[in-house]
């Protein structure tokens, strides 16, 4: 079935759309700061410290999807890791923040690393 | 469920300061002891050296303040129309408040509450016989 048609069987609300990626996005961003600051305490270098954002990262998105998304999704009948009750692609859940927090990730994570290593 | 959210964010928050506490006073002393050292070797980096006890009260508290931080978002919308009018019917603005209990600023409500209560819908009979009803309601607690 092609997209158009789908939309015209089950529309899609448009606020309901905003308002989740608006949830998510704040969400992302707010921890990645979080995620420097942990980054810099620890003193992490180049790689481990990049590998790190992408581990917590995707710890929040496992997390959010726990407490957020499956409890009314599994109550309503999709399977386990569906997302299409509240997002629109499942891609973009799992890894929509990643480029969105990077940039807190690392200014947190300097500034922390500085002030902790002296 | 705010004040429980908020709670883990604080407390997350106390531990992870301490953390960073415990690891600036670890690397001072580090840094303490190798200048008073500097005759006899010269130690360039601290690096990595942390105790274990610190690296494992970072990575807790940061997931503790992780699982505050998820637990204060607000609940999500649905996105396919007919669970959104579905749960709007049953809960109406209860199911669309944020945390704090006020209801959003952005909902809708019922999309088709303009066309429910047109007049040319209202059903005139079943309002005279509602009336009268009442007025005779009113007559017999006179009478008594």
């Amino acid at each position: 079935m092609s997209t158009e048609r789908e939309l015209q069987i089950s529309p899609i609300v448009q606020e309901s759309v905003m308002h989740n990626s608006r949830t998510l996005s704040n969400l992302q961003s707010l921890t990645a700061s979080l995620f420097g600051v942990s980054a810099g305490i620890l003193g992490l270098e180049s790689y481990s410290g990049f590998l790190l954002y992408l581990v917590f990262s995707l710890l929040t998105a496992v997390l959010v999807y726990l407490l957020r998304v499956a409890p009314t999704s599994l109550s309503s009948g999709k399977p386990p890791l569906d997302t299409s009750r509240y997002f629109r692609s499942p891609f973009d859940f799992w890894t929509g923040g990643l480029m969105n927090g990077l940039a807190g990730y690392i200014l947190t994570w300097t500034l922390f690393y500085g002030m902790v290593r002296a | 469920m705010a004040l429980l959210s908020k709670t883990i964010t604080a407390f997350g928050g106390l531990l992870l300061a301490h953390a960073c506490y415990s690891a600036r006073e670890h690397t001072t002393l580090l840094s303490l002891r190798a200048a008073t050292a500097a005759t006899l070797t010269s130690s360039p980096t601290v690096a990595a050296s942390l105790p274990l006890d610190i690296i494992i009260e970072t990575i807790i508290s940061t997931f503790i303040i992780l699982v505050g931080l998820v637990l204060g978002t607000r609940p999500l919308r649905p996105i396919e129309w007919r669970v959104w009018a579905g749960k709007i019917e049953r809960e109406g603005e209860e199911g669309f408040t944020d945390n704090s209990g006020a209801v959003d600023r952005d909902f809708v409500g019922n999309p088709f509450s303009l066309l429910e209560s047109r007049p040319n819908f209202v059903d005139i009979r079943k309002q005279r016989k509602e009336f009268a009803d009442w007025i005779q309601k009113g007559d017999s607690l006179q009478a008594q």
